[in-house]
């Protein structure tokens, strides 16, 4: 049996008349990367909630380190919101003596990569050097779970690497990390994705699971802007990828539209990307 | 707990204006209440006039201050000089008798009068008959403080309307970030400036109407002066203080620190304006701060227009001064905003093409 | 270029925000500015729009009734409904009464707003109030529509539709402008400028620079960063050899569009 981190199973949690989660199985073992990704008002928050034990389940059980969520198990928790859970007029050293008081662990040193930053002002900062030192801050009481949402929301590529090798060293030093995010770039970082719609989990598993065997139509037309107008206007949803048009449906059905409007296409199949996969999945119709 | 403790303390450390609050709203505290609250009148301005001027005047005393005599003035102009403010007491010494008349607007001045010339002629049956005293008090001869209050009153929501409620609209655009927006849209400077002011401009206008209404038939406020006088007085006065509005809001970047400064502009006038506390009580050392504020001119003008149908000719001072801050005001206020719809351009090798039209 | 920045070099007081920097914004073509926080993306956009005057360069751009801008922040208003917002929107372009019923009627089936027309801006979620500010922004048929990173923070759904209503307005023959921070909306266009504190590290169609990344790109495994130009995808790490020379072990990989990325964003660091 994996030793489970976090746990929830067949957890809900109903707001008066709103299912805020519906029946939600979820863990994280040790030395993992597991990413939740959904829409807004998919319950991401509400989970995260219930986790580490801010929320009551109205049914189903959560574990966290193998027993019910309390202010001593929180203690091993790491959590950095999306708004950083840093005091923007306080310097970095405050911060994170702050923490180091709240977590009660005065001896661990502030690591060299934000120890250049002691004196600023955190609001002072770049984001990208915001959202280091709040994931520094996390660590510093050397958490067993990670909880980050949304960890590099309107940070640069490179910025977003190098947050991404601190979560990795994270992970591989044991603890487990549970990353929520809109970003797809991100979501292919992880080790496994669970898709949340209304409350559920409609997909698990890998990037590439999670993608299966869809299909998408790539079309290239010398006309793009006719052969999008037309297609729009036929109900497809079509993107742009530069000089290429993408949309969900079947290729000679395509073909044959855009042949009938009198332009020349060449309309392939493609393996759909992740995004494309996630609006399918979050479009079809709710599977059990 | 000692964590939460010293980073709230470190924090408050870096909110000037809250720090400000705190060590300035005391003193500001101490020193009104210390030397300017006060409802004891140490000088009432006084006018004699009439034959026997010059003997009565060498025989009033302090609180009584001579500013002028006159033995050829009569009544008349006695009146006018209560009326045009210039006096707060005027004696009329004719052949056996006196004829106190006293600004009944200036409530604690006729009070103090009232008792130190009781001490002063005994009006029993003992006393000589030329040396009765009658006393008249004008303008508002029951001292009803409601209707001295009420022009301060209408003063003070063109306070609030002009400097509070104007920053916070303006303040809640810059933070929704709709102020860049509105800057790439096709409107000249002038146009937002002035379509923002407007409809503050306007309720105020609304309000004190209302306020003045409701005084007199609630009150039964007199308005006895010219309301065209009373309508510029006004009109100035909201200039200034819409244009404090203004400016609190291009120095502030969220509503938060607008309430703060506003409360901080708003209140001196409030205390030491002569709403309250009359201004000649004050001590001289922060009777000068009361010069200072738009307020303290303000109920000058309604005031002296409401009750005692002071004519523009006598109102030339205030009206001025609140011409002058509302320039200055206003123009720094505008000036601060226009940076922030349309940047000032420098003189570089800057080309922008004509108006072009999109081939599709 | 008909539209956009020409070697342009900004400054705000001592900082040197942008230097010599060329954007170019064509008609039906979507151009994006992608880079981290406080690379330049949004004064780029700011200085085309002309709420910044540069220092130095040529900027072109139509007339303010001719330019549709979207803030970085909503660019809505709360407290007003979603037709309210777009009756000022009309107002501000002076549209006639026809144009108004017309377009608006159109803006409000391609937002996907219409059953929401009568809901408060502050009502509507945070993808949803991105739409409203994109129809605001068309509603007058701009020439040059500006986008200043309409997708950060928004869930991946409505990002796919806001950039179909992008593409749209490229597609009746519109000139985009678009900052962002994610990689892969860069790979969307068909011309892309990728900024990093102030400088362009590369520019061109996504093509273009994919097939200019120099040196050479490896894949490798294992716990420790392989060389100091290394960085992690995934389980894997990225070595980028400006040399075109991999360390041994290391096997050889092709690019895609966010290793080309990271490899300018790499190449600009090494040259400061």
């Amino acid at each position: 049996m994996v030793d489970a981190l976090a746990e929830a199973r067949r957890t809900s949690k109903r707001f008066g008349a709103f299912l805020a989660v519906d029946v939600m199985d979820l863990v994280i073992a040790r030395s993992e990367v597991v990413g939740l990704l959904g829409a807004n008002g998919a319950g991401k928050t509400t989970l995260i909630r219930l986790l580490l034990g801010l929320l009551q389940p109205s049914g189903g059980t959560v574990r966290l380190f193998g027993a019910a969520p309390s202010v001593s198990t929180r203690r091993r928790v790491g959590y950095v919101p999306q708004t950083l859970g840093l005091y923007v007029d306080l310097t970095v050293a405050e911060n994170w003596s702050f923490t180091a008081g709240a977590f009660r662990n005065v001896a661990t040193a502030m690591p060299s990569g934000i120890a250049a930053w002691k004196h600023e002002l955190v609001g002072a900062l770049p984001l990208g050097a915001q959202r280091q030192v709040a994931f520094a801050v996390a660590l510093s009481h050397r958490p067993e779970l990670l909880v980050l949402d949304e960890p590099t929301s309107g940070v640069g590529p490179l910025g977003r690497a190098r947050l991404w090798e601190e979560i990795r060293q994270a992970a591989e030093r044991g603890a487990g990390v549970l990353v929520t995010t809109h970003n797809m770039e991100e979501a292919e970082e992880c080790d496994r994705l669970i898709v949340m719609v209304d409350g559920r989990a409609v997909a698990t598993g890998t990037a590439t699971e999670i993608i299966g065997g869809r299909k998408v139509a790539e079309i290239h037309c010398a006309d793009w802007s006719r052969a999008f107008s037309t297609l729009e206007a036929e109900g497809f949803a079509v993107q742009v990828r530069g000089e290429a048009l993408r949309a969900a449906g079947q290729v000679e059905a395509i073909g044959a539209m855009l042949a009938r409007a009198g332009l020349g296409a060449t309309v392939a199949s493609v393996r759909a990307n992740l995004e494309e996969a996630f609006v399918a999945i979050v479009s079809e119709p709710a599977a059990v | 707990m000692w964590a939460m403790v010293a980073k709230e303390f470190r924090e408050l450390r870096r909110d000037r204006r809250t720090v400000a609050m705190m060590i300035a709203l005391p003193v500001v505290m101490l020193v009104v209440f210390g030397y300017a609250a006060s409802f004891n009148v140490h000088s009432i301005p006084t006018v004699v006039v009439g034959p026997g001027a010059r003997q009565v005047a060498s025989s009033l005393h302090s609180p009584f201050d001579v500013v002028d005599v006159d033995p050829t003035a009569g009544p008349p102009t006695a009146r006018s000089r209560l009326r045009d403010g210039q006096a707060v007491v005027a004696v009329v010494a004719s052949w056996g008798r006196l004829l106190v008349l006293m600004d009944g607007t200036q409530l604690f001045s006729v009070e103090t009068a009232e008792d130190v010339l009781a001490k002063m002629m005994p009006s029993g049956p003992a006393a000589s008959p030329n040396r009765r005293a009658e006393v008249q008090i004008l303008y508002d001869p029951k001292l009803t403080t409601s209707w001295v209050m009420v022009p301060g009153l209408a003063g003070l929501i063109l306070v609030f309307i002009g400097t509070l409620i104007t920053s916070l609209g303006v303040v809640r655009e810059r933070q929704a970030g709709t102020l860049e927006q509105l800057a790439v849209m096709p409107f000249r400077a002038w146009e937002v400036i002035a379509g923002k002011i407007a409809p503050y401009l306007m309720v105020a206008a609304a309000d004190l109407v209302l306020i003045v209404v409701v005084g007199m038939v609630v009150f039964h406020v007199p308005f006895r002066g010219n309301v065209a006088t009373f309508a510029l007085g006004a009109a100035l006065f909201l200039l200034v203080t819409l244009g404090m509005g203004v400016l609190i809001s291009t120095v502030s970047q969220n509503q938060g620190q607008a309430i703060q400064l506003a409360f901080m502009v708003v209140l001196p006038q409030v205390l030491l304006s002569g709403l309250i506390f009359p201004v000649t009580s004050m001590a001289a050392g922060v009777q000068w701060i009361s010069f200072l504020l738009p307020l303290t001119y303000f109920i000058e003008i309604s005031r002296g227009v409401m009750l005692k149908a002071t004519p523009i000719s006598a109102l030339w001072g205030p009206l001025g001064v609140l011409a002058l801050l509302a320039v200055v005001v206003l123009g720094l206020a505008v000036t601060r905003f226009r940076r922030d719809l349309a940047p000032s351009s420098r003189r570089t090798e800057l080309r922008e093409s004509s108006p072009e039209s999109v081939a599709s | 270029m008909r539209w956009g920045l020409d070697a342009v070099h900004v400054r705000f007081g001592q900082r040197v925000a942008l230097a010599g920097v060329t954007v170019p914004v064509d008609p039906a073509r979507v151009t994006v500015v992608v880079g981290g926080d406080g690379a330049g993306k949004s004064t780029c956009l700011k200085v085309l729009v002309g709420l910044v005057q540069p220092e130095a360069g040529v900027v072109r751009r139509p007339s303010k009734g001719r330019i549709g801008f979207v803030p970085a922040t909503a660019g809505i208003y709360v407290d007003l409904t979603v037709e309210e917002n777009l009756e000022f929107s009309a107002d501000a372009y002076r549209l006639s009464a026809a144009e108004r019923r017309e377009r608006g009627g159109e803006i409000l089936e391609r937002t996907g707003l219409a059953e929401a027309r009568k809901r408060l801006g502050g009502q509507l979620s945070g993808g949803m109030q991105r739409k409203l500010a994109v129809g605001i922004a068309l509603l007058h048929s701009p020439a040059l529509l500006v986008l200043d990173e309409p997708t950060t923070g928004v869930d991946p759904v409505s990002r796919a539709e806001l950039w179909r209503l992008i593409s749209r307005a490229a597609a009746e023959g519109t000139a985009v402008a678009v900052a962002t921070t994610y990689v892969n909306e860069a790979a969307r266009a068909t011309s892309v400028v990728l900024l990093e504190a102030g400088e362009a590290l590369a520019s061109g169609s996504p093509d273009a620079i994919l097939r200019n990344v120099p040196g050479a790109l490896g894949a490798a495994r294992g716990a420790s960063r392989p060389t100091p130009l290394s960085w992690r995808r995934g389980i894997e790490w990225r070595v980028w050899a400006p040399t075109g020379v991999l360390p041994g072990g290391v096997e050889t990989v092709d690019p895609d569009f966010e290793d080309a990325v990271v490899v300018a964003a790499l190449a600009g660091e090494s040259r400061r």
